[in-house]
């Protein structure tokens, strides 16, 4: 795999696509490797002291076009770190680190794909279905969720995959969860024949858990977690999962993940240390 | 000292200091718990051109850490609640050290324990691995409940077991200092009484961040270190005063963002440094900081460092000590 890189880059475009969501596309170096999906990136001002740290954002988009290498995001405005980026203007200097992690493995001959999107969720999403590693399968399904209808994003990226929608105050489509879209549907799928991709909120991730039970699904989760270097130096973003011996272990989200195994993942009790995570 | 003309007709100041017996090529080091084992950082540094390596603090056994959240960012700095997790000394050994020999820098382990006697098993076990240079004692971190905090801040107990840690080893010893204490001279002293070879200061000031919306802290151990360039001038201050303290060889360390504020340690009479959360920021810090350090040298024209560390000027009424506002 290509070395992960630190270069300058070049806001070409950042705007709202919805209230406190941006849509953000940097210009890159050409040697910056292409990143696999669910792989992400450290992004920070060139031209700022404060916030410190870069904020690590999920790959939403990959191009390169007539010699430009460019990289897009999706982000929510969370902090101090994602509003400052909000705020930037086209031609603002970045810092980018990346491609940071392991990334989402390829479905490996499962006749049935499900993408399982929350909120800003859907970025790795996107870029999965897009980058044409899901070629192959048969059938791809997406579930897409969001807070509110407005808040839905990246929808148009997602036409020609069969596409169910929910918001959670009802003001689009289904009113509910994505989970609760899957759990409609699940007994349909076969389990041997199908691969969840899912990305979200640390609640939608643990109803994930509870609906697949002990069923034998594969499902990659893209984790998120907060995180200083991106490198596996810091050892910030723990996350608690079963080791071999079945005990618990703490791995790390940038460098271990952000992908996993549903399966290997041990979630803190609800309403624990382990939510309100936000990178920003 | 003369210039060292080259052939370019520029100068090449030599950069070299020594840490007891340890010498180092460059006063910059970085500082443990931010730079993983070393090999994270091998696509931004050539970690031969370090002047030491210092690595994620060691246990006897391997340790798990604490639950997240473990990091938040706060005002020109960051808490950390990491919890000490490390692979343990044994693991270190057989998995990290083959890894790192090959860059021919050397290698300060870390070292933690619970108890007097852990920091001296540990100490042994590092004793006779090669490629290790020397040992630095964590009586400091104030992340977990049994250790640190109680061993640095007590100048007896600071004193026993660097003693203890240096009946274990002939590596030069370094013991890493707490700022959280009423006086650090008190303890970079008993240090010296043990018998290191030099202290290193300061570790992380205890902190704390309140998430008032869900009126939660930030962090799941609800306190955690606090680093970064808010600390600085605080860790510049403690090192001036131990620099006065005492007479082994003293390393600075707290918020090292640039080669200017390695400067301000070097020149208040510390002999090396150690660069932590920059590298987080940055990871290339380290080679910036020696570059820009090399390129200070020149512009000033002196031709060793030695020539720089402890030159700071100070009016003469003005002691170490006092001057704190009053």
């Amino acid at each position: 795999m290509d070395e992960t890189q630190a270069v300058r880059g070049d806001i070409v475009e950042n705007r709202a696509v919805a209230p406190g969501h941006f849509q953000m596309s940097i210009r890159l170096p050409g040697s910056f490797p292409t990143p696999v999906p669910g792989q992400f990136v450290m992004v920070r001002s060139a031209d700022h002291e404060e916030p410190l740290l870069a904020r690590p954002f999920s790959v939403y988009g990959f191009q390169r076009r007539r010699g430009e290498t460019a990289v897009d995001l999706l982000y929510r405005t969370a902090g101090r770190g994602t509003a400052l980026l909000s705020r930037l203007e086209p031609g603002a200097r970045l810092v980018v680190l990346g491609p940071l992690g392991r990334g989402f493995a390829p479905p490996e001959g499962m006749k049935k794909v499900i993408l399982l999107a929350g909120g800003v969720g859907v970025a790795p999403l996107v870029f999965l279905l897009r980058s044409g590693r899901l070629a192959g399968t048969n059938a791809c399904t997406c579930y897409v969720g969001a807070r509110t209808g407005e808040q839905l994003t990246g929808l148009e990226l997602l036409r020609g995959a069969d596409l169910h929608v929910c918001t959670d105050d009802g003001s689009r489509a289904f009113c509910g969860q994505v989970t609760d879209l899957l759990r409609r549907d699940i007994g349909g799928y076969d389990p041997p024949e199908t691969m969840i991709y899912a990305c979200g909120p640390s609640p939608m991730i643990r109803t994930l858990g509870r609906l697949l039970g002990d069923r034998p699904i594969r499902c990659q989760v893209s984790l998120e977690e907060r995180m200083a270097c991106g490198l596996g130096a810091c050892l910030g973003c723990a996350v608690a999962v079963r080791g071999e011996s079945g005990r618990k272990e703490y791995r790390r989200v940038c460098k271990d993940g952000p992908v996993f195994d549903l399966r290997e993942i041990l979630f803190a009790s609800p309403g624990g240390a382990e939510e309100g995570q936000q990178n920003g | 000292m003369d210039e060292l003309p080259n052939q370019d007709g520029g100068y090449h100041p030599v950069l070299a200091v020594e840490i007891g017996r340890l010498r180092l090529q460059n006063p910059v080091m970085t500082a443990s718990g931010t730079f993983g084992y070393g090999q994270e950082y091998t696509p931004f540094v050539d970690l031969g051109r370090l002047g030491a390596v210092v690595v994620k603090g060691l246990s006897l056994e391997r340790r798990d850490g604490n639950p997240p959240p473990r990091i938040v960012e706060t005002p020109a700095g960051m808490l950390n609640a990491v919890g000490l997790q490390n692979i343990g000394v044994r693991a270190f050994i057989a998995e990290k050290m083959p890894q790192l020999r090959p860059y021919n820098v050397p290698v300060i382990a870390n070292i933690f324990g619970e108890t007097v006697e852990e920091y001296r098993r540990v100490a042994e076990i590092l004793a006779d691995c090669p490629g290790i240079g020397g040992i630095e004692i964590n009586v400091s971190c104030p992340n977990v409940k049994q250790g640190g905090i109680t061993f640095g801040a007590c100048p007896d107990t600071v004193q026993e077991v660097t003693g203890e840690v240096r009946k274990a080893t002939c590596l030069p010893v370094i013991v890493k200092l707490t700022p959280n204490v009423t006086d650090v001279r008190d303890v970079a002293r008993a240090a010296e009484a043990g018998g290191a070879d030099a202290v290193s200061l300061i570790n992380t000031l205890t902190g704390m961040s309140v998430d008032i919306e869900r009126r939660r802290p930030r962090l799941a151990n609800v306190t955690g270190g606090l680093s970064g360039p808010a600390i600085r001038p605080i860790a510049l201050r403690m090192v001036w005063q131990v620099v006065q303290a005492v007479r082994i060889p003293v390393v600075g360390v707290g918020g090292i963002m640039t080669a200017a504020d390695a400067l301000e340690f070097l020149i208040a009479g510390a002999t090396a440094v150690e660069v932590g959360t920059a590298n987080f920021v940055r990871p290339a810090a380290t080679m910036e900081i020696i570059a820009g350090i090399e390129a200070y040298l020149v512009r000033h024209r002196i031709g060793d460092i030695a020539e720089l560390i402890g030159t700071l000027k100070v009016d003469a009424e003005t002691d170490a000590g006092q001057a704190e506002g009053c």
